[in-house]
């Protein structure tokens, strides 16, 4: 059974962290395809990490998951630049 | 303040992802694993801090301003006094573990939204985990930004 708390609290502590990710004053460009490979790397720790924090749930670490995805979807609509 | 090379440019930004990304893990599963709130808030702000070593103070990607610091640590805190002030009012105690439904009115859905399957039920225990997470990766974080700042203020007074 797939437990909706780690999800919901993990996209919302991710767009409270990922609302305030500035990408203009780095000295490095990151671009959308940086993005997307860490993504995918996330998705790999994510897969390695197993059904953590509930043990029946699906074979991926859903709270890690949805963090990342609230980080990405916080800086997209809510970042703003320095 | 900034000291990182190229390389450590372009690595830590996804490091410093995936290490809060583990943090809001270590939070979220603190009711029925090892870690919790504090350790969850401290692997954040680990990241936090890692992204401000490496750029610096003024050039981080993840740094966040007074206000917003203000405002997650008042949170963190208001949340906890309440979640404690409410077992007092409803069980006699503080920080007495109430359940998620003090006044029969949330729907069992909602209840079950962060239980898991086992005989005993966390209760208020996630949600206190959560927002100990909000607390101390705000203090921890605003410490490292304002030791950084201090650290900016010498150096352009020299």
């Amino acid at each position: 059974m797939l437990s909706l708390g780690p999800i919901i609290f993990g996209v919302i502590l991710g767009l409270i962290i990922g609302s305030q990710i500035k990408l203009d004053a780095l000295g490095v460009k990151f671009t959308l395809a940086s993005f997307v490979v860490i993504l995918i790397a996330g998705i790999i720790v994510a897969w390695q990490l197993g059904p953590y924090p509930f043990y029946n749930d699906l074979p991926i670490s859903t709270a890690f998951l949805s963090a990342l995805i609230g980080i990405f979807v916080g800086k997209l609509l809510f970042a703003r630049s320095k | 303040m900034s000291q990182g090379s190229m390389i450590l440019k372009i690595i830590s930004l996804p490091i410093s992802i995936i290490l809060i990304c583990l943090g809001i893990m270590t939070i979220l599963g603190g009711h029925i694993t090892p870690g919790g709130g504090f350790q969850g808030g401290a692997m954040i702000a680990s990241g936090i801090i890692l992204s401000i070593l490496v750029y610096g103070i003024g050039n981080s990607p993840l740094e966040f301003s007074h206000f917003y610091v203000e405002v997650l640590e008042s949170i963190g805190a208001l949340g906890f006094v309440i979640l404690g002030l409410i077992g007092l009012f409803v069980g006699g105690f503080y920080l007495y573990n109430v359940g998620t439904d003090v006044l029969n009115i949330i729907p069992a859905t909602i209840q079950n939204v962060l239980h898991y399957p086992d005989v005993t039920n966390a209760g208020i225990i996630p949600y206190l985990n959560i927002f100990v997470g909000l607390k101390v990766f705000a203090g921890l974080s605003s410490i490292v930004i304002a030791f950084a700042g201090f650290k900016k203020l010498v150096e352009e007074g020299e």
